[in-house]
């Protein structure tokens, strides 16, 4: 066992009646990085996190957290570790101070003055006394970070942080998860939005029905992206898509949706559709359809989208 | 989100892990604590302490008593006899219902809330959360039958009066006397009360539903009173539950006898060992998928 390692998980399956839900899937998170577990919903993200949470037992495989087993340490695995799976759920008829004071019980107490200083953190001061039954979805999961925060962690497992929050509340949340990550907590963030996880994450795996579709670097990952796309509409698409054939670097396809979609690396896009313009096809609108990690997240997840109907087979088979 | 004055948690260098634990009693302050803030704990407690005076009074009152129970024929004027009565209606659903509203809740509540997964994932062992459970959950049952002992038993000698009693035998009980049986015969309660209170925990862990954890014991209560009614099943009456609810009857006879007493302990004990032993097995070995 390496001891740089957080967490080591090796071939764990689990399978829920005749479903795999996790295929053989190993992943090592360092300790100190930022790692993200990327997936479509059911593609073993969250059974994963509950394996390594012992909430479930994997049919095969182990995961060592800190070099620890649940067989071998039972609940001590957790030492050192905190999170919530899912979105964090709490007793609706106790204040959020007293949730957090009765999970402080349950971690046999916490240092003087932290469980301020968590909800502080989370900006939960104010409202620390109101019942939980009261909280908007926001405070819960601000509240499930400072249930966690109480444990004062060395390894932070966050489930989809940001699910179901409005934008202000996925734009704080994200600013939160930044901040503590940036502090040199070791981060296991699942989630299966990849903008979040390319913002935050240093390592990626990306899950796809239970089993491994990418594992590396984010930078590995945007090296093997492909041209970016967009959505065109213009006063005369038949030219546009003739004109096309004088950009060879450019694809442009028809989509399904009466618009024309364009694929290729920037310069020869921005060459393409001046070349339009100068032809007097007027353009009335020009929409980026992904970011290209999106689209690779896509692709290697077999998720249907506009553009996927220009994928780059090549590509297609690298990342295979 | 405001910022912060002094270093968050999560920037201050954590050089050993913490290994805290939550041991049994930091879990059933906790236990207690939500039992304590919720409103049917205390709606079970005010209902044992308050309910018997209004019954007192009304039997009290009747012209008539209720000759065809256990000590009605003195109920009207006699102060123990007619606690004696209200323990003996008491046992047939009363003492289930009211041990089994918190029983049969406190592992199916952490299912309906979903919060499982946010106490499991604490420094806290199943095994102790399980023992938190169940000891608040026996404690409460002790609390509910020791509070509606004493209501009923002082609202009947305060009311009806404490005159001596007389016994199943036909045998005059004085009144010191007669006081400590009517206590016993309440205390004898408790073996079969926690016997329930274990079907509850069972049947809440097993089902995961607070509705079937609290009504299931009660519809099985009046069964076993039912099916102990029956004639010629005597060995399978001694190992009913509601059995043991009878074994006062020895008390209050010349000579006394204690056989029943320690039968009932023992078929009690029975019933709660089996009880738990299949509700700790179900919760250490679930997956907990969903809450």
């Amino acid at each position: 066992m390496n001891q740089a390692l957080a967490v080591d998980a090796t071939g764990v399956t689990k399978n829920f009646g005749t479903v795999r839900a996790v295929d053989d899937i190993s992943i090592q998170v360092a300790a100190g990085e930022v790692y993200g577990v990327l997936g479509p919903n059911g593609a073993g993200k969250t059974t994963f996190l509950r394996m390594l949470f012992g909430l479930i037992r994997p049919d095969a495989g182990t995961i060592r957290v800190f070099d620890k087993t649940w067989d071998q340490a039972g609940v001590g695995v957790l030492d050192g570790v905190a999170g919530f799976i899912e979105s964090p759920r709490f007793y609706p008829y106790l204040t959020g101070r007293a949730n957090l004071e009765g999970l402080a019980l349950l971690d046999g107490g916490v240092r003087p003055g932290l469980l301020e200083e968590v909800l502080e953190i989370v900006d939960l001061t104010d409202r620390a006394e109101r019942k939980v039954g009261g909280y908007s979805y926001g405070m819960r999961q601000r509240l499930g970070v400072a249930a966690s925060l109480l444990r004062e962690p060395r390894l932070l497992v966050l489930d989809e942080p940001a699910n179901g929050l409005d934008p202000a509340g996925i734009r704080d949340m994200r600013a939160l998860v930044k901040r503590l990550a940036g502090s040199g907590l070791t981060v296991l963030l699942s989630s299966h939005d990849m903008g979040e996880v390319e913002e935050i994450c240093d390592n990626v795996t990306i899950l796809n029905r239970g089993a491994v579709a990418f594992h590396g670097t984010i930078a590995q990952l945007r090296t093997m992206a492909p041209d970016p796309g967009y959505l065109l509409s213009t006063t005369s698409d038949e030219r546009a898509l003739a004109l096309s054939r004088h950009h060879p670097h450019v694809e442009v396809t028809c989509d399904p949706e009466a618009a024309l979609v364009v694929t290729g690396p920037r310069p020869e896009v921005s060459s393409y559709v001046a070349s339009l313009v100068r032809a007097d096809v007027d353009l009335l609108g020009f929409t980026a359809t992904q970011t290209p990690l999106e689209a690779l997240f896509f692709m290697l997840t077999d998720e249907s989208r506009p553009s996927a109907a220009h994928r780059s087979e090549p590509l297609e088979e690298a990342v295979r | 989100m405001t910022a912060v004055q002094s270093p968050p948690v999560a920037e201050r260098e954590i050089v050993s892990l913490p290994s805290r634990r939550g041991g049994l009693g930091a879990a059933f302050r906790f236990e207690v604590r939500k039992l304590r803030t919720q409103y049917r704990g205390w709606a079970v407690l005010l209902a044992a302490l308050l309910a018997p005076i209004p019954i007192v009074v009304i039997i009290h009152g009747q012209s008539r008593p209720p000759k065809d129970t256990l000590f009605g024929r003195f109920a009207t004027d006699n102060g123990y006899a007619l606690a004696l009565l209200v323990l003996g209606f008491a046992t047939q659903w009363v003492l289930p219902l009211l041990t089994a509203i918190v029983a049969g809740d406190i592992f199916a509540s952490e299912d309906q809330h979903g919060t499982w997964k946010t106490v499991l994932t604490r420094s806290t062992s199943r095994a102790r959360i399980f023992w938190a459970k169940t000891l608040t959950a026996c404690g409460f049952a002790v609390l509910v039958l020791g509070v509606l002992a004493a209501s009923t038993i002082v609202s009947s000698l305060l009311i009806v009066g404490h005159q001596p009693l007389i016994g199943l035998s036909g045998q005059i009980i004085s009144s010191s006397t007669a006081l400590k049986l009517v206590t016993a015969s309440y205390v004898s309660a408790l073996p079969p009360t926690l016997g329930f209170t274990c079907l509850a925990i069972v049947l809440s862990v097993w089902f995961r539903n607070p509705a079937v954890g609290i009504a299931a014991p009660v519809v099985l209560g009046m069964v076993m009173v039912l099916v102990g009614g029956l004639g010629s099943i005597e060995a399978i009456r001694s190992g009913l539950l509601t059995t043991p609810f009878e074994s006062w009857h020895g008390l209050l006879t010349q000579p006394r006898f204690t056989g029943p007493l320690v039968e009932g302990l023992l078929v009690s004990g029975v019933w709660s060992l089996i009880s738990l032993s299949a509700a700790f097995a179900i919760v250490r070995r679930r997956d907990i998928t969903g809450g």
